[in-house]
């Protein structure tokens, strides 16, 4: 066993010397810090986002409340008129529900890429 | 932890930091360095986290075993880097290039953590508790796989 570890101890692995190691080391934590940058911007525009959508929402529901009470109605006559609206709107125009899911669907499969191929772009 | 001192701690690990994974990746020296390199990225992300409870160089490594494993468990199983070991960088003299030759052919035929243990202990003179925080293992298991990794050594180097 003794020879074995000499053998070990005397044959330590020779790397060469490589100056550009820690060039190329700086350069990806560069990238890292670039991503770590564009994930703290999405994350700041999407908690902007749900505040923006929060507070609507809030004034919303305040105007709608202010509203019904300003100008009560007959609950039941309304429901009755929109289900029966409802009902014929869907007969009228069941060929073309599927048109605004698909415009909506193209539409955001382009805002997202557009986005993804920017910040690809600049990195 | 900023990039500056990132660096400043990662410059004088570097050589050690790539001879072990060397000793890992029997020879290769580009995968070493490449494995090298994803180990500091890795480190540099989760810098945040380094609390200074372990040596720096400690925790390095560590996360260097880590992607070496990761690494064996992406690797197919058929593909066997015994040419790279063959085609080792060595040093002139052809008794040298010879000995490095059948210590990377030799590690390369030993299981990852007799590897590791191997190399942390005979190439970076790390202690025994030291590995044991490397490796994670208890210290008992840390001497029974250099114990183990010694004695496959031998089967396979002619002295």
């Amino acid at each position: 066993m003794k020879e074995i570890e000499e053998f070990l101890r005397e044959n330590k692995p020779q790397v060469k010397d490589d100056p550009t190691f820690l060039l190329e080391t700086q350069r990806r934590m560069d990238q890292v810090e670039g991503i770590k940058a564009e994930v703290d911007r999405q994350r700041s525009h999407g908690r902007v986002a749900l505040i923006v959508a929060l507070v609507a929402g809030l004034a919303v529901g305040v105007l709608a409340t202010a509203l019904a009470f300003l100008y009560p109605i007959d609950a039941q006559t309304v429901g009755d008129g929109l289900l029966e609206s409802t009902r014929v709107f869907l007969q009228t125009y069941r060929q073309y529900l599927l048109l605004p899911v698909a415009i909506l669907a193209i539409t955001l499969a382009l805002v997202l890429s557009s986005g993804k191929i920017k910040f690809l772009q600049q990195q | 932890m900023t990039q500056e001192r990132f660096i400043s701690l990662v410059r004088a690990q570097q050589e050690p930091l790539r001879r072990f994974l060397l000793a890992l990746c029997g020879g290769d020296a580009a995968l070493a360095d490449d494995m090298a390199q994803d180990t500091l990225v890795r480190a540099y992300v989760a810098s945040g986290s380094f609390l200074g409870l372990a040596k720096f160089s400690t925790w390095l490594f560590r996360i260097a075993y880590n992607c070496y494993i990761d690494y064996c468990r992406r690797k197919k199983p058929e593909e066997t880097d015994i040419d790279v070991a063959l085609s080792v960088p060595s040093s002139d003299a052809s008794d040298a290039a010879f000995r490095y030759q059948q210590l990377y052919q030799a590690l390369d035929k030993l299981p990852e953590k007799e590897k590791a243990a191997i190399a942390l202990f005979y190439f970076e003179d790390r202690s025994i508790k030291e590995i044991s925080a490397i490796l994670d293992m208890p210290q008992g298991t840390v001497k029974y796989q250099l114990s183990m990794g010694r004695a496959h050594l031998k089967q396979h180097i002619q002295l």
